[in-house]
């Protein structure tokens, strides 16, 4: 039977060895794979409702506070550049991964906090524009559909990062406990590029398209 | 061949039962008599566009039906094991596929349905066409339809009532259908098809009627506590009778007898009391009792419930009177016409009611109207409790008779 | 694993985990009960896990089926005064709600945890911890969700809960919030569920096995959790945006203040969409198992049914509006999902047509598992016939909202997938339990049921055509729907007393089983997957060795095979070919409490929301204190079970023991960090918001 098996396999479906999985692919990355593939349509459907709100209230005769559109108040620069530190920190979490990668556990923690600075960054900058829409502009969270759905959307992405930021925060620390795989970093690190690239989007639908 | 016979006689008593219950199906929904809502005794061309495009489709599906469920008793019986079978020596063949049979039995279906299809565009396309129509403006509340129509097209709004809509005979009608809070669905079985009354929006359902009488409606879309019972009616008259109808609800109803002390005491009553909710065209609270009509309900009705007289949150009840039933479609306002629209499907009702009222259902509606319909006045759904006095429901009772 | 196995590069200052039982961390040491109610609350196995979901999902079954006679009472005569319109609409929301996210899914979740893996000869999930997190989430949701009976009533928005009718403005109680947050609830632990067996069956499989040589059954349900995956998150904005609106005053629903009303309806139906196939492919796939082994021949076009499940999971996705058709929406839109909704009726007739193809020329034993299936082969024609029916959107006008809609998604679900489970049920119990179900009460069980059913559901075709309107608390004596509601509440109480006889029949059955301690062997039925290879009941590892797969149906090919005439006949028997569940030194995945800890933290997270915020803040210390005992824990207890080394020798060369490692046992090893910050923490963000 045992020979049988090790004979056979040999011209199975699985690539290199059968050690490894049905896929090739680790359980862990897959089951993030296939989470994030449904965090997809959540962000999907969070996009659709902004996008069908985004202009509405204005649109409605007599609507009170109906002339408050987020879109108004955009501050393009500072939001484009709260957004490139964003996507810089997807850059060190790479850093971080290939490091891991080379056993090089210093500089696998020294990028890991780098991309918690950064999205810590990209959360304050996040919070500090909420507070200028909401103290300066007058854009409640439920002024009107727009503002609601603006903030329920950029709200869902700000407590993904503020999730990533934990994940990372949490790597270092048992990074100094236990032994670390270096795909336990890929799996987050997989996790914080789609929330950035999740960013990409909003940013482009909610802050560039007219 | 083993089974064979049995198989051959199970598969006829199959049939039989299996064609007994189609025949019993087929005989109890062709009875349109003492059916009001039934969806297979079509009254108008729409209605009836749907009946012959879902008949071939019922013919088809039940073709089907008895097929699978007959093939189905077939094989039980033809393929039953025997007693005397032995495992690993009686074993059928094992087929594991045929896939030309099954690529057929994925591309018959297809075609036949490919087939249906094409009369399902063209009903589809059909159903929002229609001639020279009428419009008629149907606003959903809980737990009663309002109507409103603007007969000259100019926007201003000539009648308002309620529950029950009149419409001539061999018209179409293009039923403008909104709702001022929740969604409900208007539906008039016998004319066409069901269309949901979405608030902030405004749907269009066409109709038309071939034959006068009264035909009921029910909402459709869950709408909160009392959906069960929101009923409507539509009526349709003979043209002549229809203008009868649009002069008499176009001009203000007959002031109640100086000398009917009941009466105008209820008209008072009903401006301190009822008005608030309920409006009677141009009845000035200012002025003292009895009180003048104006003719045209008052352009802002509806705009605020903060404004007596122009509420607009309850029936209109004007002409309350000329509508053959009250309390949302629920109740017969006339003796001799049936509270679930049974009996004859319809009953051809006249332009203006000159029958006996039901005053009993009235008062029974003022007395306790939470024992008719359930309500929750509390959260502003529906009509609350008065405890109104013997003497206050006969007074009201009576300047309410007087609407017509 | 493959991580481990690729000598993952360490930490060079990091201790050896396996003397981490000393640091810190170890405080959350793994529980080491396997005995007792507390081998229950702390296990990751499947098979607990599963047994778990169908206990109480069944118990959910009968509040459920309470709920159904109360409202089948009512309507059994005109003008009924028995309940009140607004318990009625209660009752009605609450059945349909529970029925749906309370029984059909988790039973079919109950079948999904203990087969799968079986079935794809793996030794657990690929999660065993999540695997139980996904089981106590849903439960305290349902939990949740069931409390509001004593907590100011019932959500009464029906179970669809349109728009603007749930708003605070119209429906002013606490029952649409317990809505909106169980769902919540019960969604996070149907994701979870549903990224771990997709993950599973997509890796997890015996060597061989490859995808078109899984069971039917495993398809199916594979294909069900790749929907989950994608409906959940659709249904989760919708509530969330609806607790949005009811909490804190938004008005995404709201017309008068700008918001569209229509945006839950497409929402709720893209979602409940394929929600209806979510329901019913599990069923398929049981009948898929139980035809073949009882007309004694393989499945008739596998690559079709295969090939139709796919199918039908695609083009769920695309026929939601169906259920809009007079909502209001253009032409065009309505001309395409109505014709879309026409042609999904095909991969779905091809399914009955290959079950029939399947019986034809078998050798059929009708024992109670058989019958139930071949019922649903019956009953879900006729509930297919009439989905046809108003998939032609003119028709549908005058069907919808009305009583035929009522029997159409009744022949579906309850002659679809609850015959099916049924037929499961009778199937695998001996698998589970050890011993089998009576089949003189299941005969018993089967005939009451089916003539219920159709006694009940039957009748409600006619009054939907005649125009009994659904949702209604009441009707008058005079519009003819009297005769036939009475006929329909009669056929419901012998539903009712179906159940019953199931209940005898499972106490009975177990009775006698103490009595008489027969042992159905681990190949009761002579069937063809590998479940069947393994002692009954499963042992706690599953497999002694991992079989490795060469055939579809791999358990019938190493029992018979055929002689030079094509004649099928035996080659072995099952007691060779069995496995004898007798190798002890397999190294199952720890056990763990986090889980339930917290699972417990989101209803009060939820009450929370509801009544007061303060009352969130200990359910929000257990979630943070569940979440880090989780990622902190230990993923193997170091003392407490089998290592690589142990291994029995003999059950192969070294690199087959390996490779069943690497399979089933050593799930957690090495590589928990990424799984439990990757799995639980994220699928939280879904209703992190809303706290």
């Amino acid at each position: 039977m045992g020979d049988l098996m090790y004979e056979e396999v040999e011209d199975l479906e699985f690539p290199d060895d059968i050690h490894v999985t049905s896929t090739g692919i680790s359980n862990e990355k897959l089951g993030m794979w296939v989470y994030l593939a449904s965090d997809c349509l959540l962000f999907g459907g969070m996009i659709s409702t902004y996008l069908i709100y985004k202009n509405r209230p204005a649109q409605i005769e007599g609507l009170e506070g109906g002339d408050i559109i987020p879109s108004q108040f955009f501050d393009i620069p500072f939001t484009s550049m709260t957004s490139f530190i964003l996507l810089m920190s997807s850059l060190t979490m790479v850093l971080s991964v290939n490091a891991i990668m080379r056993g090089d556990m210093v500089r696998m923690r020294l990028w890991l906090v780098a991309t918690t600075v950064l999205g810590s960054m990209f959360l304050a900058g996040q919070a500090y524009e909420f507070t200028i829409f909401y103290f300066d502009d007058g854009l409640g969270f439920t002024t009107n559909v727009a503002t609601s759905a603006f903030y329920a959307l950029t709200g869902l992405h700000g407590v993904h990062v503020l999730i990533g930021v934990i994940m990372l925060l949490t790597m270092v620390g048992i990074s100094y406990r236990r032994k670390m795989h270096a795909e336990a970093v890929e799996v987050v690190g997989l996790y914080w590029h789609f929330v950035d690239i999740v960013w990409v989007v909003i940013f482009t639908v909610v802050y560039l398209i007219p | 061949m083993r089974n064979k016979r049995s198989a051959t006689i199970w598969t006829g008593i199959a049939l039989v039962v299996v064609l007994f219950f189609g025949w019993l199906l087929v005989r109890d929904i062709g009875l349109p008599g003492g059916r009001a809502l039934t969806t297979l005794s079509p009254q108008g061309p729409k209605a009836q566009e749907i009946q012959n495009l879902i008949i071939p489709v019922f013919l088809v599906a039940g073709l089907v039906f008895v097929l699978v469920q007959v093939g189905l008793v077939w094989l039980v019986v033809r393929f039953r094991r025997h007693k005397d079978d032995r495992d690993g020596v009686d074993e059928p063949e094992q087929v594991h596929g045929n896939t030309k049979l099954e690529i057929g039995w994925t591309i018959v279906p297809a075609a036949v349905l490919a087939v249906l299809a094409v009369f399902n565009v063209q009903t589809t396309l059909a159903m929002d066409n229609a001639d020279d129509p009428l419009e008629i403006t149907v606003i959903g509340n809980q737990w009663w339809w309002e109507y409103r129509y603007d007969l000259e097209g100019d926007g201003v709004v000539d009648i308002i009532t309620a529950n029950d809509a009149a419409i001539p005979v061999g018209r179409d009608i293009v039923f403008k259908i909104q709702s001022n809070d929740v969604i409900h669905s208007f539906w008039i079985p016998a004319l066409a098809g069901k269309m949901d009354a979405v608030p902030g929006r405004t749907h269009q359902r066409v109709m038309r009627a071939d034959e006068p009488g009264i035909y009921q409606g029910q909402c459709t879309e869950y709408c909160g506590l009392s959906h069960g019972v929101m009923r409507m009616q539509v009526t349709a008259y003979e043209p002549d009778d229809y203008d009868t109808w649009i002069e008499a609800m176009t001009t203000a109803p007959a002031q109640p007898d100086p000398d009917d002390e009941l009466a105008i005491a209820g008209q008072e009553l009903f401006v301190t009391q009822c008005s608030f909710c309920h409006q009677v065209n141009g009845l000035d609270p200012n002025s003292s009792a009895p009180f003048e009509y104006s003719d045209l309900p008052d352009p802002d009705y509806g705009a605020s419930i903060d404004i007596p007289l122009a509420s607009g949150n309850a029936p209109n009840m004007t002409h309350f009177m000329m509508r053959p039933y009250m309390v949302g479609g629920l109740l017969p306002a006339y003796e001799g016409l049936s509270r679930g629209g049974g009996g004859d499907q319809r009953t051809v009702a006249e332009p203006i009611p000159s029958g006996t009222p039901e005053e009993n259902n009235l008062k029974q509606w003022l007395r306790e109207p939470e024992s008719i319909k359930p309500m929750n006045p509390d959260n502003n759904q529906g009509m609350p409790n008065y405890n109104l006095t013997e003497e206050q429901i006969e007074q009201l009772t009576a300047y309410l008779l007087t609407l017509k | 694993m493959a991580i481990t196995e690729q000598t993952p590069l360490e930490l060079t200052t990091g201790e050896d985990r396996t003397s981490s039982a000393g640091d810190p961390m170890g405080v959350f040491a793994r529980p080491r009960a396997n005995t007792g109610w507390r081998s229950w609350v702390n296990t990751v196995d499947h098979k607990k896990i599963g047994i778990m979901y169908g206990v109480a999902s069944f118990f959910f079954f009968l509040v459920a089926g309470v709920e159904a006679l109360m409202i089948r009472t009512q309507l059994a005569v005109p003008g009924s005064q028995l309940l009140s319109a607004d318990l009625y609409n209660q009752v009605f929301t609450m059945h349909g709600v529970t029925m749906v996210f309370m029984v059909v899914m988790p039973l079919a979740a109950a079948f999904a945890n203990y087969l799968l893996p079986l079935q794809i000869g793996a030794r657990d999930v690929s999660f065993p911890r999540m695997n139980a997190l996904s089981l106590w989430i849903w439960l305290s949701g349902a939990i949740f969700f069931n409390t509001s009976w004593f907590l100011g009533g019932g959500a009464d928005g029906g179970w669809f809960n349109y728009a603007p009718n749930a708003s605070v403005t119209f429906s002013p109680g606490f029952g649409i919030d317990f809505y909106a947050i169980g769902l919540i609830i019960m969604g996070i632990g149907s994701t979870v569920s549903a990224v771990n067996l997709t993950v599973t069956v997509l890796n997890m499989r015996a060597p061989g096995m490859t995808l078109m040589k899984m069971p039917v059954f495993t398809w199916m349900m594979f294909i069900t959790q790749v929907l989950l995956v994608f409906a959940l998150p659709v249904i989760t904005v919708a509530l969330l945006l609806l607790s949005f609106d009811r909490i804190f005053d938004a008005a995404f629903f709201d017309a008068s203040k700008g918001g569209d009303p229509f945006l839950w309806q497409h929402l709720f139906w893209i979602f409940g969409h394929p929600e209806v196939y979510i329901m019913v492919l599990p069923a398929f796939g049981i009948v898929s198992e139980v035809i073949p082994v009882f007309s004694r021949k393989p499945i008739f076009g596998y690559p079709f049914m295969v090939g139709s499940g796919i199918a039908i999971g695609f083009m769920g996705w695309g026929v939601w509006a169906h259920h809009m058709f007079a909502s209001g929406m253009g032409q065009m839109s309505i001309l395409a999902f109505s014709l879309a909704t026409l042609f999904i009726a095909v991969p779905t007739g091809v399914k009955v047509l290959n079950w029939l193809a399947t019986m034809y020329g078998g050798r059929l034993r009708f024992n109670t598992a058989m019958l139930f299936s071949v019922a649903l082969v019956g009953m879900f024609t006729i509930g297919g016939l009439s989905g046809v029916s108003h998939a032609f959107a003119p028709a549908d006008t005058q069907q919808t909202d009305t009583y035929y809609i009522v029997a159409h998604f009744h022949y579906v679900l309850f002659g679809g997938a609850l015959l099916g489970l049924f037929s499961g049920m009778y199937f695998w119990w001996p698998k589970v339990f050890g011993h089998f179900l009576g089949e003189r009460l299941g005969k018993w069980h089967f005939w009451l049921t089916l003539i219920g059913f159709n006694l009940t559901f039957g009748p409600q075709h006619i009054l939907g055509l005649q125009g009994m309107m659904r949702r209604t608390y009441t009707y008058f004596d005079d519009q003819g729907f009297s005769t036939w509601n009475l006929v329909s509440t009669i056929g419901s109480y012998i539903i009712a007393i179906s159940v019953l006889v199931f209940m005898w029949n499972m106490g009975a059955s177990y009775r006698k089983h103490r009595r008489e301690r027969v042992d159905p062997g681990p190949d009761p039925w002579d069937a063809r997957s590998l479940e069947w290879m393994v002692p009954s009941p499963t042992p706690e590892h599953n497999f002694d060795e991992t079989p490795v797969v060469e055939e579809f149906d791999e358990f019938w090919h190493r029992k018979y095979g055929h002689d030079e005439n094509g004649r099928l006949v035996r080659i072995a028997k099952t007691s060779d070919v069995a496995q004898t569940g007798q190798n002890a030194n397999v190294h199952l995945p720890s056990p763990s409490y986090w889980p339930l800890v917290i699972a417990i933290s989101m209803p009060l997270i939820g009450y929370g929301l509801i009544f007061n915020l303060w009352w969130a803040v200990p359910g929000a210390i257990l979630l943070i204190a569940g979440c880090y005992g989780w990622v902190m824990e230990p993923s193997t207890d170091p003392a407490g079970g089998h290592h690589h080394d142990d291994h029995d020798p003999e059950a192969g060369p070294p690199d087959a023991a390996v490779a069943e490692l690497a399979k089933g046992e050593d799930l957690e090893t090495g590589m928990s960090n990424g799984t439990d910050d990757g799995g639980p923490e994220s699928s939280t963000t879904e209703e992190a918001p809303v706290g």
